[in-house]
């Protein structure tokens, strides 16, 4: 290959990762500002807002809270997407274009209409607001991009080795558990990182569906009404940090699992 | 220059201090602990979390609290909400009122169960606008108002005193306002009543009054350099200096000026507008007499109406609530006699024929 | 686990164990499962509706129930209804948007730019889509891409807050322009459709990338190969073996940012000027109101749906013509 485009290329790159990582850096740097409002010039720094996330027993609770909805509102997304996945790919059928029609629109109506949206029907099935609320709207918001996804990775796998496993007597199910599923596990991986990141960061779903405990976004957005300070900033840089070591270590545990098995 | 800052972080920890060593009210001693929860929606820390804790542990009452950022947004989902809703305190805005009046969503406050009704002071609490149809709908604890905030270093304290200012050449580009409230300013400006009230039988010159409001912001159009809608994005535009001048409420800018930053406000000689957040109890709520409990609990010491002040930045309307205050603080959420002669507050009467015809001029001025 | 594994894995246990001994072995054996199994295969028909019977009710609740909610909002003089207010059906909130040319201006605007800007990141990220398909191993391929994943996993209110202390009078761009000496004056970036683009190509980068990687890396590299062995340059290579082939994924994204970018709200208030206001802006002008105009907003909604769902389907079928005529 030409060296010449490769370097050109990589430049690219890293011109891209710097300007999706500087705000990022900007937003780190402005947590040890010793002031209530963050932006330049910095006259002295402080750990305070730092060590502070840690004793804020709300922030803490609203992380929890947020990290548990994610998680719980992913693993339904994920098996109803997947479930869809299976149905729609490489099957022809009288109304499918109409099922995939109705499988994206959660992921086409803008954010304060889909919120309204569910809050109102929500009120029409009786599904009271807390946490259970903001699971379901957030999964059903998060199906379309685990349906896409699988659907993708799916159409890629060999039909020989469904067709080889049915000769061998498998049925369908047991079929679909042993070469499919594994076959999936890459997307699947992937849309659980779509799922967890869209959860964990929405806010006008949270905000219309959920009780008395905020989510970090509803806090973050009710703190900014006092101003955009380096508390926030602060929160925002520990809530990033712990979710990629959560994610990390996610990552490490079910690899090792693997190999144990 | 840091010594000077007192973050809030180390403001609340005072305030949480001092409210320990803050004797408690009679009254909650007597109501022996009643038990049960009390839903309060309301914006961050305007509900002491000292005030919280004391009041949780003498009353056995739970404060859960919903935090909110922006009354539009608790309209709706208190309307979404109803016939049954889950809250029995909300903050409204003494202006939005009717509103929420109207869309019979709050109900009428019985002050003779509220026996500290009188620790407010009589400006807010007996005001013209916070009687309607005869009834008290909420009790204040904050006033906020319509400002000419200005960096010191630019622009000089006499500029400030007209709103012209904000529309000189020499601050093309470096100016931003609340364009809803700027055009019940620019009508004062010109001479006319910003509430609309006086024209409320005459729907031809109210029309006439705004389409002038809309042309001259309009024509100012190219000066300005950002419509904005929150006290934060005022605040990041001041420090960034992308503006050197805006109007303000008084709220986010005292919280700048408390930060140490160079900044001064002024209510301008054409005068300007008051509005005051209120504790509400909302219709059908599930938790009535602990509603009552609270409020009456909430107004038992200007100690509390301080500490509001210090989160918030704006005015306490308890009756000696500054005493708590420090030097800055109290600088800043006071202003001279003769620009609070200037103020008048925000009156809901005429605002369905007002909004009805600045929403439209509001789009019209951002398509133009 | 990966199915490569996975697959070794299960020829490995094959040969040990007769099948029977496996879990899958012994459940397959299992009397009631068996019937289960028996029962639900019985007939492709019949395996097809356990298939789909769920995934068509899930939608038809789950899915179409919301939007079918607000359509009937849309559609009625009031909402939410106060106690002892009639309820009537009406098309006025529809006609509202075409007989005031008010609402126009936004509405276009907003289509102008959910065009242009998804213009943008498809420019920006196809070269990093490709570099990273292309160019790095396999191994860090997943490690280069989760790198850039990173930064979307902080809110959006706090990022577009960041844009703001970097673009601003005293922010780092003009603080460091200022140092180098290359500017005596702040250049003010804020508040105009460049900081706007800035705030939003962050939005959609993570839409576009994703289908575009996915599409390049399916390619074959034997086909560059064969081709240059054939002679062409590099920019022949990309234009008539690369760019056609990942089309559809060009496509795909394009479409998601398409429809995303016009539904964006926080971002473009935030970071635009007195003169970019977007329709979703208007649209939740409606919401904050007073309580009867929920149904206004709620048409308004629909019709920038559509609108967008129109274009989207426009292009749609421009791309796929244009695969064809390559094809050819």
């Amino acid at each position: 290959m030409n060296r010449k485009n490769r370097i050109i290329l990589s430049c690219v790159y890293w011109a891209f990762v710097a300007y999706v990582f500087v705000p990022l850096i900007l937003m780190v740097l402005m947590g040890f500002k010793d002031s209530n409002f963050i932006g330049f010039p910095i006259r002295s720094y402080t750990l305070e807002w730092y060590t502070g996330v840690f004793d804020d027993a709300e922030t803490i609770s609203a992380f929890v809270y947020s990290v548990a909805i994610a998680v719980l509102s992913t693993v339904i997304s994920i098996l109803v997407g997947t479930w869809i996945a299976v149905l729609l790919e490489g099957r022809s059928f009288w109304g499918r274009a109409v099922v995939f029609g109705m499988t994206v629109l959660p992921a086409l109506i803008p954010g304060i209409i889909s919120a309204i949206a569910f809050r109102i029907y929500a009120r029409y099935l009786g599904i009271e607001p807390g946490m259970g609320a903001i699971i379901w709207a957030h999964a059903v918001h998060n199906v379309p991009f685990v349906v896409l996804v699988v659907m993708a990775r799916l159409s890629t796998l060999p039909k020989s080795q469904i067709e080889a496993a049915r000769d061998l007597g498998a049925d369908p199910l047991i079929a679909f558990l042993r070469i499919t599923f594994p076959y999936l596990v890459p997307a699947i991986m992937g849309a659980s990182i779509f799922c967890l990141l869209l959860s964990f960061d929405d806010f006008v779903r949270s905000f219309f569906l959920g009780g008395y405990e905020p989510t970090l976004p509803v806090l973050i957005f009710a703190k900014l009404k006092s101003g955009m300070s380096p508390e926030i900033n602060a929160i925002a840089t520990v809530a990033l940090v712990l979710t990629a070591v959560i994610g990390v270590w996610a990552e490490r545990f079910t690899r090792r699992m693997n190999k144990d098995s | 220059m840091s010594k000077l800052i007192l973050n809030r972080r180390k403001l609340l920890t005072t305030a949480a201090a001092s409210g320990v060593a803050l004797a408690s009210p009679a009254y909650l001693r007597r109501a022996n602990a009643q038990g049960g929860e009390v839903n309060v929606w309301t914006y961050n820390d305007f509900v002491p979390e000292a005030f919280k804790e004391q009041f949780e542990a003498e009353t056995g009452i739970r404060i859960n609290v919903r935090l909110v950022d922006d009354q539009g947004k608790q309209f709706n989902l208190l309307a979404a909400e109803q016939p049954n809703p889950s809250v029995d305190i909300m903050t409204v805005a003494g202006h939005r009122f009717l509103q929420f009046i109207d869309s019979d969503l709050l109900a009428p406050l019985d002050t003779d169960r509220l026996s500290n009704w009188g620790n407010i002071n009589p400006t807010f609490s007996e005001s013209d606008w916070s009687t309607i149809q005869g009834e008290k709908w909420g009790a204040p604890i904050l006033s906020g108002m319509e400002v000419l905030a200005y960096n010191t270093d630019y622009v000089s304290a006499e500029e400030a005193l007209t709103w012209n200012t904000l529309f000189s050449e020499e601050y093309s580009g470096r100016t931003a306002y609340i364009i809803q409230d700027m055009m019940s300013i620019v009508m004062l400006m010109m001479g006319y009543d910003g509430n609309m009230v006086e024209y409320m039988d005459d729907p031809d010159k109210a029309a006439a009054i705004v389409e002038e409001a809309k042309n001259f912001l309009i024509e100012h159009k190219p000066l300005v350099r950002k419509y904005y809608d929150g006290g934060a994005e005022f605040q990041q535009m001041m420090v960034n200096q992308d503006i050197v001048l805006g109007h303000s409420w008084n709220g986010p800018a005292a919280a700048l000026i408390n930060d140490g930053f160079p900044l001064g406000m002024a209510i301008p000689n054409e005068g300007s507008y008051g509005f005051v957040y209120t504790y509400n109890i909302a219709k059908n709520c599930p938790n009535p007499d602990n509603a009552y409990t609270f409020l009456d609990a909430i107004l038992a010491s200007p100690e509390i109406g301080a500490a509001m002040t210090k989160a918030s930045g704006f005015i306490s309307t308890y009756k000696g609530a500054s005493e708590y205050l420090t030097d800055l603080e109290k600088a800043s959420t006071s202003f001279p006699d003769e620009q609070l002669a200037n103020l008048q507050f925000f009156r809901a009467e005429a605002n369905e024929m007002k909004y009805g015809l600045v929403d439209p001029a509001v789009e019209a001025i951002k398509a133009a | 686990m990966t199915y490569e594994a996975s697959a070794r894995k299960e020829r490995g246990a094959a040969e040990k164990a007769p099948a029977d001994r496996t879990f899958w072995g012994r459940l397959s054996a299992w009397a009631p499962y068996r019937a289960l199994a028996a029962m639900a295969t019985a007939s492709p028909r019949r395996q097809f509706l356990i298939l789909a019977i769920f995934p068509i009710l899930w939608v038809l609740t789950q899915h179409l129930g919301p939007m079918l909610q607000m359509l009937r909002v849309s559609l009625t003089d009031a909402y939410p209804v106060a106690p002892g207010v009639e309820q009537h059906f009406t098309f006025d909130s529809y006609l509202r948007f075409f007989q005031d040319p008010l609402f126009w201006m936004p509405f276009f605007r907003t289509l102008i730019f959910a065009g242009v800007f998804t213009f943008c990141t498809l420019i920006l990220t196809y070269p990093v889509a490709y570099f990273l398909a292309r160019h790095v191993s396999r191994k860090n391929q997943m490690l280069f891409l989760l790198l850039l994943l990173i930064p979307f996993w902080v809110g959006e209110i706090v990022r577009t807050y960041a844009i703001m202390i970097l673009l601003g009078n005293t922010g780092a761009v003009n603080l460091v322009l200022r140092w180098i000496g290359l500017i005596d004056r702040p250049i003010p970036f804020m508040y105009t459709s460049f900081s706007m683009g800035v705030g939003i190509v962050y939005l959609t980068a993570l839409y576009m990338l994703l289908p575009l990687y996915s599409a390049l890396e399916k390619l074959p590299k034997s086909m560059n190969e064969a081709a240059a062995d054939l002679g062409a340059g590099a920019w022949t290579r990309f234009r008539r073996v690369t760019l056609p082939l990942t089309l559809e994924g060009i496509s795909s994204g394009c479409t998601l940012v398409f429809l995303i970018s016009t539904g964006f709200y926080a971002t473009p208030v935030l970071l635009g000027g007195p003169s970019t206001t977007v329709f979703a802006e208007t649209i939740a002008g409606f919401f904050h109101v007073a309580g009867d105009e929920w149904p206004t907003g709620a048409a308004f909604a629909v019709i920038m749906f559509l609108a967008a769902l129109g274009i989207s389907a426009a292009f749609q079928r421009l791309m796929s013509a244009l695969r064809k005529g390559d094809t050819k």
